[in-house]
């Protein structure tokens, strides 16, 4: 059933905490809308705030599609990210080390600075390094994966801290340009658009200018990355594949006597959820225009965990939700400073994540928006097959109707 | 140890000269016997034989320390379980096996092999094929369901049905696997006797469709009932195999039993 047919009963058939979220989240919507319209909230920083919620969510669905799908322990989300992130940037910057490497190499310094390229090597990068620790890990019971992947995050830090004639050390990478620059027409976008003026409250105008157009390309560039990924793990998540996994995440056991051959899926899905962090970091790397080894530490891996298991794990609407709710405390908490409180509300943001996570497991373990109790491919349900008319059973335990 | 026990027609599983420790303890020791082609064989022994350790060695989940292991006379000594499995010897587990957040139907699914809808890229390169697959291979769970008179249960969330219906949903499960031995370690266990009846019966008429069994059973009525030949194993080696009435009556089974013999 489609929302936009019939809005009415699509509004009807979500479950509680569905209609919940969804209230909340367009309560939230009009606030910002508020805010945008009155100058209190930039339109250009709203963007970059909308870019980093992208990002977010793409980390908390790559740790989905390992976590939430097969079970695999990963800690290690930082270093995929920061993989995916120095790989873009060393290939783009102006001033990167590699410039000085790769001279009077052939080839090589033409393919620098191009961000098609430093898309396919951060990607690259990541595919390597996955498959490199899943080797010795993916056979071994799965705490091994997690202690294996915690020092994997370590040592990606350190090298990218240490190894000053590849990343520039703890100076980091600038100069990068955005990840459209070069491109035929969207490359110069930002700056044919006319500056705008609007003023909708006397005396408090919002401007539109370059660095807003810029903005909404970034937007346009993670909404893209976005969607492509959740229509990717969408369809994968409610195959025969996405149900293996599952399997191996009930009992690899199971799955192994069934004839599945568990070691090649948990490797396939390691190296899904990687990439997709990687990509986070290719984003992130022209979103901010700069990466240091700050943006490798833990606190990242830490709360794409947050994020995938407040939203649900083994859910793709969950993972974004959740990762929308991370970005929303860590940024929503910076307009704290303009309330008067009494203590200084920087730390508050630690002790709201904390408490949110513990008010979700203590009265929704499964997560906000948890998956749905069927996962059959979905032409094979509708198509007939099953005797009994498949809405008795399932729709109100799925509830998600046709927008999942 | 029995000459005849190799001597079978057309064993569809044969176990050569098994061997295996754990530590000083050797929970298969020399365990030599054959599975017929069609029969129901099955396997008994007093608490400790090694009954359970022969059947993770002959699936693939132990790697043995000595001897052979052949399945329709390929030679799987040492492979992984999958690819035992793929040479067409699925086994269950003594404590059903919970699929958490699946309906019935949905675990059952997981069952068929080598589905297309398996392979991620062909969920992008060819999603017609998958969904073919997907919707036959569901409407072979949904009869499979149904011969075994649980379809009421399709939808049902797997975790919320009884220790016994999960008995019959593990093995219409392992039907769908298409088998051409199946390995049945306890069927019965903590099962009522009304589903042990009806698990019997299924048991029965899918043997006469042509699957065999290898099943371990404490419950000696039910075993006794079912199976011919019967495999006695004690101390980790084949003391004997017979038919049940000749087992029965063995006083080296009795001995056995009765914890005497030493």
């Amino acid at each position: 059933m489609s929302a936009l047919t019939d809005p009415r009963g699509a509004v009807e058939e979500l479950t509680r905490p569905e209609g919940w979220v969804l209230g909340v989240s367009v309560a939230f919507l009009l606030f910002l809308f508020v805010a945008l319209l009155t100058g209190a909230l930039g339109p250009t920083y709203f963007l970059f705030l909308v870019g980093l919620a992208g990002m977010y969510a793409l980390l908390s669905f790559g740790l989905n599609s390992q976590w939430g799908f097969a079970g695999l322990i990963n800690f290690s989300v930082a270093a995929f990210f920061g993989v995916g992130a120095y790989g873009a940037a060393l290939f783009t910057a102006s001033g990167s080390p590699l410039a000085e490497l790769f001279e009077g190499v052939p080839l090589i310094p033409s393919l620098l600075g191009l961000p098609v390229v430093g898309l396919v090597v951060g990607l690259a990068v990541a595919f390597v390094l996955a498959i490199l620790i899943g080797i010795p890990t993916l056979r071994l019971r799965a705490d091994y994966l997690a202690i294996a992947s915690l020092g994997l995050a370590e040592v990606v830090r350190l090298i990218v801290l240490n190894e000053r004639w590849l990343t520039n050390g703890s100076a980091g990478v600038r100069g990068i340009p955005g990840f459209f620059a070069g491109w035929p027409v969207l490359g110069t976008f930002p700056e044919a658009m006319p500056g705008l003026r609007l003023e909708v409250i006397p005396g408090s105008p919002v401007l539109l200018e370059t660095a807003f157009w810029r903005a909404s390309l970034n937007v346009l560039l993670v909404l893209a990355f976005a969607g492509g990924v959740y229509f990717v793990l969408r369809r994968a998540h409610r195959s025969p594949w996405g149900r293996v996994l599952r399997t191996i995440r009930s009992d690899e056991d199971l799955a192994r006597a069934l004839g599945k051959d568990t070691y090649s899926f948990k490797m396939q899905s390691f190296v899904l959820g990687s990439l997709v962090m990687a990509l986070a970091g290719v984003f992130y790397t022209h979103l901010n225009l700069y990466v240091g080894p700050g943006d490798l530490d833990p606190i990242t891996t830490f709360y794409a965990w947050v994020a995938v298991i407040l939203g649900g794990s083994g859910s793709n609407r969950g993972a974004l939700f959740g990762g929308i709710v991370i970005v929303t405390i860590r940024e929503g908490t910076r307009f704290l400073n303009d309330v008067a409180l009494p203590i200084d509300p920087a730390p508050l943001r630690l002790l709201l994540i904390g408490v949110v996570i513990i008010a979700v497991m203590r009265y929704r373990p499964q997560g906000v928006l948890p998956p749905q109790r069927e996962l059959i491919w979905p032409s094979a349900v509708d198509g007939g097959g099953a005797p009994e008319s498949p809405d008795s059973g399932v729709r109100e335990r799925k509830g998600g109707g046709g927008d999942e | 140890m029995s000459e005849g026990a190799l001597a079978k027609q057309d064993p569809v599983l044969a176990v050569d000269d098994l061997q295996k420790s754990f530590g000083g303890l050797a929970a298969t020791d020399h365990a030599t016997f054959g599975v017929e082609r069609g029969t129901i064989t099955g396997l008994i022994g007093p608490n400790g034989a090694g009954k359970s350790t022969l059947f993770n060695l002959i699936s693939g989940f132990y790697e043995p320390d000595g001897g052979t292991v052949e399945v329709n006379g390929t030679d799987v000594t040492g492979m992984e379980p999958y690819e035992v499995a793929e040479h067409g010897l699925i086994r269950t587990f003594q404590t059903p096996r919970k699929l958490e957040g699946m309906t019935v139907r949905e675990a059952m699914l997981v069952g068929p092999r080598e589905q297309p809808g398996e392979s991620f890229h062909r969920l992008f390169t060819s999603p017609g094929t998958v969904a073919e697959s997907e919707s036959a291979n569901l409407a072979e769970a949904e009869r499979i369901l149904a011969e075994f008179e649980i379809d009421h249960l399709a939808t049902q969330p797997a975790t919320d049905i009884s220790g016994g219906q999960m008995k019959l949903v593990e093995l219409a499960r392992a039907m769908l696997a298409e088998p051409e031995v199946l390995l049945l370690d306890e069927p019965v266990a903590g099962v009522n006797p009304t589903l042990a009846k009806k698990l019997k019966s299924q048991i029965r008429r899918l043997n006469e469709q042509g699957t065999t069994f290898l099943l371990i059973e404490h419950d000696m009525e039910f075993v006794m009932d079912l199976a011919d030949p019967i495999v006695v194993l004690d101390q980790g080696h084949v003391l004997t195999e017979g038919t049940p009435e000749g087992v029965r009556n063995d006083d080296r089974v009795i001995d056995a039993y009765l914890g005497g013999g030493a």
